[in-house]
């Protein structure tokens, strides 16, 4: 199997629990209130969080001639360094975000985030971002660094939307950047 | 006697002296507190940065609770945690109002596998600092006493570098060195312009820009521009003692290692003079053991080798061992360190590079040198610095979301360029290391307590570091400049040192220009805790260089019999 058919597979599986998880979040159909903290579970997202994840991700980093934030596995990602890396205070911190986004949804347009179209998701999203960087908001600063790192620190990011080499193995001190193309992944 | 010289330590010191010893012939015993670590094989470079566990961020909880001061490092990551001993099981004291930064780990090959890697020779500027204001007390030795000995450990080393023919900071034995990448050529232009003696230099790193037989027949290959050297490097490019002395060492059949053996006290024969013993415990079962050999070298790092100096009193050094002065545990040292300033450049944006390459640039000392008007303090210091566009985690702050910010990001941002000085700190008597009068660890050894402070003169130094960078940068066309914020606390640069310093006088320092003790023959003493002064320059080079010449004297000395 080559490398890129190892790529296409994995994405291919990727992409089939984007359905899955498609089918969870439209359960929340019925479930006609923002999603809120209460719903963690321990060191876990429910379903519902987990669901929003990934569309506010999507959003943030969405598919375009590469892949987007689900495709390189960034919900997955977050989900994990809620449970293996953030504080009790970072844990709250991350899901009071995803809860404040999809507040903004419901009072801008009266549903949630997840239900909203492309247009209006991004549309939600954009303000927000503006707004929480505006202010230089620390937990929206530690959710989008999360979100970044797990994108472009992924191998599809780091290698397919940028430029990563394990072993450059030489030193060009000085190169035009036409040469390169991309930004590097790990400065 | 089943060997004829015992080095505590496994770091850069004591590798450079169990190499030196070893090639002389010298039966050696190495004694390493930590546990044993496999050169290469439990390195994690070859992990890519989607393999890493939580992408590299040690989880937070066991940050804090379990690294709470080795977590303040840059080197601290899931990758290096390794080398890092956790807060909570090697505590020590401080008051309150007075932290003091020790970063450490207890392994073999101690901190030569997380260091800096930045290498620079001392000058009589240095040696010479107590003749000129009379603040410490006078080096007994000169440039001259140490030069061959840096030749010899650059050579040994691989240090990649440039002569540059500046007088405070002498040129050495290099390789081919790491080119500054554009920007910083034509900041090194401006700067030399602007400000005419002051220079600029490419980033002296011990990296294997271009290996000797030498290098190769150790099993070490070149530099791979990797850039993440504190993870250990499997190609063996950076210097360590696991890429370099040990294995050096090892081929002569001279040399045993033990780990896991933490140094209690040393014993002392007072008919003798001489220390007759190596009292260990156990670091897993809390046995204690003894070695007995000719000669001793104390290379357990400066406040580790304070803390077993101070552990050993007898009846002839009632304050510890070759303690008659009372020096041991004072003057401690580190370089004044997060002074400088950052800024960005709006030009070059056409311009990248290719690689991460592991320096940057140096701008020697030139304060008190070449520069002495409108100075209101004593000594000086010097700045690492290095530029580099930024990437992707930028926009964590920025305002941005969807196609259009992975469009932005697909560029690099804006060159940056930081100046990092490091400040020299007085030696002052009161800056000091003492033994906790009841506080334990948990194989009963008394906790250190560590009293550090920065005074006027360093303040005096961090201000002008600030200023100067600060200048410097506009000069050169930055925008967004501004000073770094804070001064870090002592202990911060990680350059410790000075608790059992060389000196002319027994009655005020430890040590002789030999790094022997002053009342005990067969005690030798190589790692920082032996500095008068701490210069500006980072210090391991001018260690590897003091052991090597150390190791050689004792080796004549064993020669002769005379220890």
């Amino acid at each position: 199997m080559s490398v890129a058919d190892a790529k296409m597979n994995r994405r291919a599986l990727l992409l089939g629990a984007v359905v899955l998880l498609g089918g969870a979040a439209a359960l929340t159909r019925f479930n006609r209130k923002p999603a809120g903290v209460t719903s963690v579970s321990g060191a876990g997202m429910s379903a519902e969080q987990f669901a929003l994840l990934e569309q506010v991700t999507e959003v943030m980093i969405p598919a375009t001639d590469t892949p987007g934030a689900i495709a390189a596995g960034v919900p997955a990602f977050i989900r994990q360094m809620m449970s293996q890396w953030a504080s009790t205070a970072s844990r709250a911190e991350i899901a009071g975000i995803l809860e404040a986004v999809d507040k903004a949804a419901w009072a801008k347009f009266g549903a949630a985030f997840i239900e909203l179209p492309p247009e209006r998701r991004h549309h939600i999203l954009r303000s927000f971002d503006e707004d929480r960087t505006g202010r230089q908001d620390p937990p929206y600063g530690k959710f989008k660094y999360l979100v970044l790192a797990g994108y472009y620190l992924s191998e599809v990011g780091a290698t397919q939307e940028l430029r990563y080499e394990l072993i450059p193995g030489a030193w060009r001190a000085c190169v035009p950047f036409s040469e390169i193309g991309r930004a590097t992944a790990v400065g | 006697m089943d060997f004829d010289a015992i080095v505590v330590g496994s770091g850069i010191t004591g590798g450079w002296v169990a190499k030196e010893l070893c090639e002389r012939g010298v039966k050696t015993l190495m004694i390493e507190r930590g546990r044993h670590v496999n050169h290469k094989t439990d390195y994690m470079d070859f992990v890519t940065p989607w393999e890493m566990p939580n992408r590299g961020m040690v989880p937070e909880a066991e940050a804090t609770e379990h690294y709470g001061i080795q977590s303040q490092c840059y080197a601290f990551n899931a990758a290096t945690k390794q080398w890092f001993v956790r807060d909570s099981e090697h505590p020590y004291e401080t008051p309150e109002d007075r932290p003091f930064l020790w970063t450490r780990g207890y392994h073999l090959g101690g901190r030569s596998l997380s260091w800096g890697r930045q290498t620079y020779r001392l000058s009589d500027y240095d040696f010479n600092s107590y003749k000129r204001d009379g603040h410490g007390a006078d080096w007994p030795i000169r440039y001259a006493d140490l030069s061959p000995w840096y030749d010899r450990v650059e050579r040994f080393a691989g240090i990649a570098g440039a002569n540059e023919g500046i007088d405070q900071l002498p040129d050495g034995q290099f390789l081919p060195p790491m080119e500054l990448n554009c920007i910083e050529v034509a900041f090194k232009k401006k700067i030399e312009q602007e400000f005419p003696t002051r220079r600029v230099t490419t980033g002296r790193c011990a990296h294997l820009t271009e290996p000797t037989r030498e290098h190769i027949a150790l099993g070490r290959g070149p530099c791979q521009l990797r850039s993440h050297c504190e993870r250990g490097c499997g190609y063996g490019a950076y210097f360590s003692s696991l890429s370099a002395t040990l294995p050096a060492a090892l081929k002569t059949g001279n040399l045993t290692i033990v780990t896991d053996a933490i140094v209690e006290k040393l014993d002392f024969d007072q008919a003798k003079k001489r220390v007759s013993g190596v009292r260990v415990i156990d670091a897993n079962t809390k046995q204690g053991r003894s070695y007995q050999a000719r000669v001793v070298f104390l290379c357990a790092s400066t406040l580790g080798t304070a803390q077993v100096l101070l552990n050993s009193p007898s009846e002839y050094f009632p304050d510890g061992l070759a303690n008659r002065s009372g020096a041991v545990g004072r003057h401690l040292m580190d370089h004044v360190s997060n002074i400088g300033a950052a800024g960005t450049h709006p030009g070059f944006l056409d311009r990248y590079y290719y690689g991460r390459r592991p320096t940057g640039f140096y701008l020697p000392r030139y304060i008190n040198i070449t520069e002495n008007e409108d100075v209101d303090f004593v000594r000086g210091f010097a700045f690492q610095g290095y530029s580099s566009r930024t990437t992707w985690d930028r926009a964590a702050t920025q305002p941005g979301i969807g196609a259009e910010l992975k469009k932005q990001l697909r560029s690099p941002g804006r060159w940056g360029m930081q100046l990092i000085g490091f400040g020299e700190m007085l030696p002052r008597a009161d800056n000091r290391v003492t033994l906790h009068p009841f506080r334990k660890d948990r194989w009963g050894i008394p906790l250190l307590h560590i009293d550090c402070t920065h005074g006027e003169n360093e303040r005096k130094i961090a201000e002008r570091a600030n200023r100067d960078a600060v200048q410097m940068l506009v000069a050169a066309g930055f925008e967004n400049v501004a000073p770094f914020s804070t001064v870090r606390s002592p202990g911060g640069a990680v350059h410790e040192m000075g608790t059992a310093r060389m000196g002319h006088d027994p009655a005020s320092s430890v040590l002789n220009g030999r790094n022997q003790a002053h009342d005990v023959p067969n005690l030798f003493i190589t790692d920082g805790s032996c500095m008068a002064s701490s210069g500006t320059a980072n210090p391991s080079l001018t260690y590897m260089a003091l052991s090597a010449r150390a190791a050689n004297y004792a080796a004549d000395l064993l020669g002769t019999g005379e220890i």
